[in-house]
């Protein structure tokens, strides 16, 4: 480039001796003054690593588990699980609801409590949620509020809900929602009924001062660094005794600090940086952690679901012998020692074992146990009795093993290619290997499976709005402890786009079992229910249950501990009612 | 004078149909695509009619051409629209992580410029020598490092080995929910998160400054004034300081210029590895959230600061090489 | 190996004997060999052509060194370098080794073929532009500018994010198709000057049409500088490749740098595996450097020819 010389700049970098030391001492200065400005006292502050940054304060549009982390410390619940029972125990309310089988009502008592700004909680903000819920159809939350019919408020500490039907999970499910101030909401609610469109105006409102009467009020909140919470003075469990504990907090505030890798975060937990991390960790971090004194390994289990759907619409996968044949193949026990490195469940059954109350053990437990030449000569045997033929077997005439090849279905069609979708080995190593894994066993057997990995919102975009699939291995991370989702996922009438029953399962008798365990309002009959209903789709294996991981979280426990483990770990309601300094250590 | 404004005139014309024409590209990319912002929720409380009424919520069931028309008019009003993922208007985000970048970068960019040109106009005095190869040879190391491999390492080092500075974020939160912590010790905090993304940045962006500086020089070195200088008698670096570097550092400033509009794209891997709140950031998850509008607007705001960064080096190279026209 | 394409070029160039061909390729060779900078280069590129040679024998020794699906059955976590694993094993022990001899191959594969096509279109268009002049030079050129403040990596990204992980070829050819304009502006310059030269000017007169004009005469005078592109081209491709597996968005089917690189960042093994961290960004930055070199000795061998041809540029 050639310049003329008329048009010169003054002269900006004429040797500037002045310029380059001032630059120097500048990054000297910040070393040392860096060095020097540690951190400040943050006395009785618990500190939490999120390993994500909260979507969002508004508890309508809040659907991911950041958020959710957050806004469960500021809005409560009518009932909450009880961390060694798992059996609902009163919260807000004062006691048990009581059921009129006859009027179809449940009647609630509510404790004497207080909103963080000091308004009094009434029974007019319990039937205000609910009817909030119900008006605005609110994502998540409207199916389990829709058999409500009407909502009667004596007086202030009474709550009479009247039901259109019996409803099972009306306790275990609607009751522990968390119930929203009406005095906060109201105009809100009002403006969005003004508005176009109500539940974007509801969804997108941006919620700057959330009032709760959760434990602890919301102070301030830095976008992608920080969100921090401080003690409410108004919380009214404190001193109470509940499920036979003394109820805190024991705490001043809560430090959420967002980490963009677990890596990052596990450093800050070994360093004292943060108390908790409040996520499941991967199993290689076990190790280094417990060499930390300091650091206390959680290893819970998880009320959680990872498996195998495979299409039932089209063939291969609608032939119920060839899914049993799967479920016979994969090794289940390799998938836990290998890729969970033992922590981990086998799992045999859609609900999991860690769910103690609804888990049905004695369900077809597809290749327990059983070594790979076993496994292969009983899925082998059960195929060619259902008509299957090969033209080279997977064992030899001396009954040694083969490598299988050119399968072909029972009407001599040559068994075509079957792609098991993953998501990728980013997003979770071993579901993504599981893929890889299930394909070597497949392929032994002589069906052309291969996995393939796909970017996640492609994948569920594959399953569930095109439904144009073989196979796929997904999971679901927190399932809720009242089973009824066992019904959505395999409901005929959740067979459609966008619909929950992605392998397109159809089976009249599940489905009416399915019907009838929602009313069923004496336990003991649900819980036959559930049980028989897990046992027909273990028969005909739409999903292969693959294995639960555990959940493993670390504490630093320095300078707080009394974290409550419970199903799905300690990061619960519990914990941060019970946590606690630790007596006369500061670091 | 007059053709230069008629020039400009067609520049912008020309930039304003550009604009357009990403824009209405982005737009069918983003939508057509497989996948929508649902499907990432997997939830067994979402029915499908919860979905199909967010669906709805965000707009995403009207016709796309509608779809279309409705994004243009806002856009081109100032509406950004609403975030699906943080149901926060996008220009409030924007405005939110915007400084954070251009905090980073252009100190970054700024530092490194003045440190190669300060370099490279040294080594080009002293071309062929030693200093002038091993020098040359760094900056071409420095130049190509893969930049997150590079960031990793220095997390690694600096943060883990020696624990010298801190590795991820911007701001230590113990600092700011101080009541009484003032704004000086603020700003020391943020410095001190810089260190690290600014050392990475400096070392990628550092070599290239000096090489362009290096063989402007050099290229200065052969022109008349130079020689009528040294055959004035004036000392070496008078020469060096006052007239050939003031010329030689024209190519740096302007790719100055185009890299710091650049950085708001390049920053997306920096700000990745150091868990920096910017605009790079929030793209990529943005993206991979299915945000629509916020990562359609965070990329429009990129294309369109680069679009304004090229009109304004096209204009000056114009108004300073009368020969350029076209 | 940029010099060889060079060669190979040469029979192309009819409206220049082919002696010049000759006797220029020994000339820039002779001084690129003498060049300090270019010789750095060309003997690290050699050292990664082995690499990527090499890449197909560990596989052959045992599958568990399949850089992709061989998980050593002992080893089931990430190990240190040991005998049996050089370099040691990945968070589920497949051999790190032979992933990184992998690597090279694959990003030797998508650099220069994303340059070749990059390089390829370039020309094309910029040649075409230049000679055809008017309307469809202006289209052309507005094409080029508006691709051009396109920032490669986030288009890729969002492709990759929206349709699912993208094919490794695919991102090769995206790869390509936002990385021509640079070349076509330069090639079309060039064109524009040589299009009134008095041996275009006579061919025309001798009634050569205008694809025989274009092919014979303009470009084996654009192409010297179309390949001095070529280098640099490899250079942005392979950084590309790798940025966009490292940010997650790579071909999850083969095994990149990049893709290392994610995978100890995204497991957890930062801290932890530092034999795994360094490697492949070891990599990355010595064969972009490789390439570098080359173009930049490439440059300087060339450039005081091409102002020898022509004094008006």
């Amino acid at each position: 480039m050639k310049l003329n010389r008329k048009y010169l700049p003054p002269a900006f970098f004429n040797g500037s001796q002045p310029y380059r030391w001032a630059v120097l001492l500048c990054l000297l200065a910040w070393a040392v003054t860096a060095g020097a400005c540690r951190q400040p006292s943050v006395e009785g502050i618990l500190r939490i690593g999120l390993p994500e940054e909260p979507r969002t304060l508004n508890v309508w549009l809040a659907s991911d588990a950041a958020s959710r982390t957050v806004l469960r410390q500021i809005y409560q619940p009518l009932y909450e699980d009880d961390p060694e029972t798992l059996e609902p125990v009163p919260w807000l309310a004062a006691a048990l609801p009581v059921y009129d089988a006859a009027r179809l009502t449940y009647t609630i008592t509510l404790r004497p409590a207080h909103w963080s700004d000091g308004t009094p909680l009434t029974s007019s903000d319990v039937a205000f949620t609910a009817r909030m819920i119900q008006e605005f159809k609110i994502p998540m939350l409207s199916s389990r509020w829709k058999q409500v019919e009407r909502i009667e408020t004596p007086d202030a500490a009474t709550v009479v809900v009247h039901l259109k039907r019996p409803l099972a999970t009306f306790l275990s499910r609607t009751l522990e929602a968390a119930i929203v101030p009406a005095h906060q909401w109201e105009p809100i609610a009002q403006a969005a009924r003004e508005s176009a469109k109500p539940l974007a105006y509801l969804l997108n409102y941006n919620m700057k001062d959330p009032v709760g009467s959760g434990p602890f009020l919301f102070k301030q909140w830095r976008r992608g660094d920080y969100l921090y919470l401080q003690r409410n003075p108004h919380y009214f469990a404190t001193g109470q005794t509940i499920a036979d504990r003394k109820m805190g907090p024991y705490i001043e505030g809560l430090l959420f600090k967002v980490y963009g890798t677990t890596d990052v975060a596990m450093l800050a937990l070994r360093q004292g940086d943060i108390d908790m991390f409040w996520q499941g960790i991967q199993p290689g971090y076990v190790a280094i952690l417990n060499k930390n004194p300091h650091i206390k390994v959680f290893d819970s289990q998880k009320s959680a679901l990872y498996y195998m759907g495979m299409n039932t619409r089209r063939p291969p996968f609608s032939d119920v012998h060839l899914r049993r044949a799967v479920a016979l193949m994969i090794d289940k026990g390799f998938l836990v020692d290998r890729l969970l490195q033992g922590r981990g469940t086998q799992l045999f059954s859609i609900i999991p074992p860690g769910n103690r109350q609804w888990h049905n053990p004695d369900v077809p437990r597809y290749g327990e146990g059983l070594k790979y030449r076993e496994r292969l000569r009983r899925a082998y045997e059960l195929l060619l009795s259902a008509g299957y033929s090969w033209e080279m077997p997977p064992f030899g005439s001396q009954g040694d093993i083969q490598s299988a090849k050119g399968l072909r279905r029972p009407d001599g069609t040559p068994m075509g290619k079957v792609i098991i979708l993953t998501p990728p080995a980013d997003y979770d190593p071993a579901r993504a290997i599981s893929g890889t894994m299930i394909q070597e066993w497949l392929q032994a057997l002589g069906i052309p499976a291969m996995a393939r990995p796909m970017e996640f919102s492609a994948l569920i975009d594959q399953i569930k709005n095109r439904r144009d699939f073989d196979a796929f291995i997904l999971g679901y991370g927190r399932l809720s402890i009242d089973p009824d989702y066992l019904g959505s996922f395999f409901e005929s009438s959740g067979d459609k786009t966008r619909g929950l029953n992605t392998s397109g399962y159809r089976n009249e008798t599940f489905d009416r079992l399915a019907e009838e365990s929602q009313c069923a309002m004496d336990p003991v009959i649900r819980h036959q229910m559930i049980m028989e209903m897990q046992r027909i789709i273990m028969e005909d294996v739409p999903y292969v249950p693959l294995y639960v991981p555990n959940m493993i979280e670390a504490a630093y426990t320095a300078r707080f501990d009394g974290w409550v483990p419970m199903l799905d770990g300690i990061g619960n309601r519990w914990s941060i009612n019970m946590v606690r300094p630790t007596s006369g250590r500061h670091d | 004078m007059m053709s230069l404004n008629r020039y400009i005139l067609r520049r912008l014309i020309e930039i304003g149909i550009s604009f357009f024409v990403i824009l209405t590209l982005l737009f069918f990319l983003f939508h057509l695509a497989p996948g929508d912002p649902v499907a990432r929720m997997v939830n067994p409380n979402l029915s499908a009619e919860d979905e199909a009424r967010l669906i709805a919520h965000m707009g995403l069931d009207l016709p796309l051409g509608q779809q279309y028309l409705r994004f243009v008019g806002n856009f081109f009003t100032g509406e950004f629209g609403v975030s699906f993922h943080y149901g926060q208007p996008v220009a409030e985000i924007i405005a939110d992580r915007l400084p954070n970048t251009i905090l980073l970068f252009t100190t970054a960019v700024i530092l490194s410029a003045l440190a190669g040109v300060w370099l490279g106009k040294i080594v080009a005095w002293r071309k062929g020598q030693p200093l002038d190869t091993a020098v040359t040879i760094g900056a071409l190391v420095c130049h190509t490092l893969f930049l997150p491999w590079i960031a990793m390492l220095m997390i690694w080092l600096f943060g883990y080995r020696w624990g010298w500075f801190p590795i991820t974020g911007m701001i230590s939160p113990e600092i700011w929910i101080d009541p009484h912590s003032g704004w000086a010790s603020k700003g020391l905090d943020i410095l001190y998160h810089m260190v690290l993304p600014l050392l990475t940045l400096f070392l990628v962006h550092f070599g290239s400054y000096l090489l362009i500086m290096r063989s402007s020089m050099l290229e200065t070195l052969g022109e008349d004034y130079i020689y009528t200088a040294r055959a004035k008698g004036l000392p070496e670096k008078v020469i060096r300081d006052h007239h050939a570097s003031p010329n030689a550092a024209l190519p740096v400033i302007t790719s100055v210029g185009l890299s710091l509009a650049f950085s708001i794209n390049g920053g997306a891997l920096t700000e990745k590895v150091f868990s920096w709140p910017g605009i790079g950031r929030e793209l990529v998850s943005a993206v991979s959230y299915n945000d629509y509008p916020l990562a359609l607007t965070c990329f429009l705001l990129i294309a369109a600061v680069v679009l304004a960064a090229n009109l304004v080096v096209d204009v000056m190279y114009a108004f300073l090489d009368p020969r350029i026209r076209y | 190996m940029s010099a060889d394409t060079n060669n190979r070029s040469a029979p192309s160039g009819a409206a220049l004997p082919e002696a010049y061909w000759q006797s220029a390729f020994t000339e820039s060779w002779g001084v690129l060999s003498r060049h300090t900078i270019g010789r750095i280069g060309m003997i690290l590129l050699g050292l990664f052509a082995l690499m990527a040679l090499a890449s197909f024998i560990p596989p052959l020794i045992d599958p568990i060194y399949n850089p992709m699906s061989g998980v050593d059955p002992i080893i089931s976590y990430t190990s240190g370098p040991s005998w049996r694993h050089w370099l040691g094993t990945d968070f589920i022990g497949r051999d790190i080794f032979s992933q990184l001899l992998a690597g090279a191959r694959i990003a030797f594969m998508v650099g220069i073929s994303a340059a070749f096509m990059s390089i390829f279109l370039g020309t094309a268009i910029g040649m075409l532009a230049g000679y055809s002049g008017r309307w469809g030079d202006t289209l052309l050129m507005r094409l080029a500018d508006m691709i051009m403040v396109m920032p490669t990596l986030l288009v890729l990204l969002v492709m990759a994010a929206l349709f699912g992980q993208l094919n490794i070829w695919t991102i090769v050819l995206l790869i390509a198709l936002f990385r021509w304009p640079g070349v076509a502006r330069v090639i079309r310059s060039q064109t524009l000057t040589l299009k009134h030269r008095p041996f275009i000017e006579s061919a025309r007169i001798a009634g050569a049409s205008h694809l025989r004009i274009l092919v014979r005469h303009i470009l084996p005078n654009v192409l010297p500088l179309a390949l001095l592109y070529m280098s640099f081209r490899v250079t942005s491709a392979i950084i590309i490749e790798a940025a966009l597996a490292f940010l997650g968005f790579g071909d999850p089917g083969t095994v990149s740098w990049g893709m290392m690189l994610q995978w100890v960042w995204k497991t957890g093994h930062m801290f932890q595996a530092p034999y795994w961290l360094l490697p492949p960004g070891i990599c990355i930055s010595l064969l972009t450097l490789a390439f570098y070199m080359l173009g930049r000795a490439m440059e300087e061998v060339l450039d005081p020819r091409m102002r020898r041809e022509d004094p008006e540029e």
